[in-house]
């Protein structure tokens, strides 16, 4: 089984933000121009679209927008693209995928009994049993 | 001994024969025709740029205005016109990119990095989307 790297070596760490920001932006366009064949290896064209992967890789950029040191940036890209890689040299599953970039925050159980068992459960309980903070 | 006189005699001949024929070829045609090429380009090129400016077609405009409002999340009454900025309709640059990886989604194209950095407003992706298109 070969699998091939797409780069074995690691660049210099980037010297100021805004290097680290235009390589993250690099990092988003691969993401995204490798989203079609995504697409077919795992066969998901009846639970997604390529938009709607696109919004979860953005979304998980975003969630580390807030950072401004720019070695820390280049890690996180490091493992955006080891996890990029992954993925597309059929590494993962279809599982994989669907769990982690197509589900939104119901995440993999979807407890579709909570509204057929106790349908009088007010807002309040049902953000109650999801999580701590509403 | 008679053989090397007539060695020595027969020398000087072929010498003047080579000196005849070494005679440098100019052609003074060559250089006239790059300048007349270089005078005509600047009026061609400024010609081109001037048409690709005013001519994107509105209902690419129109595709383009729809990524947009469907990306951003803005509701549908939102004024989104080939003028508008994406920084003013609340885009930062992580979704400007992200409007420029839809379009080429959408329109089967494929943008430069050079040229994705100097989108601004509607018009302009409107505009380098028709190049691109045209260029097919």
């Amino acid at each position: 089984m070969a699998f091939t790297l797409r780069s074995v070596k690691v660049p210099p760490n980037s010297v100021t933000l805004e290097e680290a920001r235009s390589r993250t932006f690099d990092f988003f366009r691969k993401a995204c121009r490798s989203l079609p064949s995504v697409m077919e290896i795992y066969n998901l064209h009846d639970v997604a679209t390529i938009s709607h992967l696109r919004s979860s890789i953005s979304s998980q950029i975003r969630k580390n927008a807030h950072i401004t040191n720019p070695k820390v940036i280049d890690m996180l890209l490091f493992k955006g693209l080891e996890e990029l890689n992954n993925i597309a040299e059929h590494a993962k599953q279809r599982h994989h995928i669907i769990g982690q970039y197509v589900l939104g925050s119901e995440g993999l159980v979807q407890d579709h009994d909570q509204d057929r068992k106790d349908p009088g459960a007010s807002k309040f309980l049902k953000n109650f049993y999801t999580s701590n903070y509403f | 001994m008679t053989s090397i006189v007539g060695a020595t005699i027969s020398v000087p001949s072929s010498r003047s024969l080579c000196f005849n024929q070494a005679t440098p070829r100019i052609s003074g045609l060559k250089p006239v025709s790059v300048s007349i090429q270089k005078k005509s380009f600047p009026s061609l090129k400024f010609r081109r740029s001037f048409r690709v400016s005013c001519s994107a077609k509105p209902e690419t405009v129109d595709k383009v205005c729809e990524i947009v409002r469907k990306q951003l999340a803005l509701p549908a009454d939102s004024a989104v016109t080939g003028e508008s900025k994406f920084v003013s309709l609340g885009a930062d640059s992580l979704d400007t990119v992200e409007i420029v990886m839809g379009l080429e989604e959408a329109f089967g194209i494929s943008v430069e990095e050079e040229s994705a950095q100097t989108i601004a407003t509607v018009q302009d992706a409107a505009d380098l989307i028709e190049k691109l298109v045209e260029k097919k």
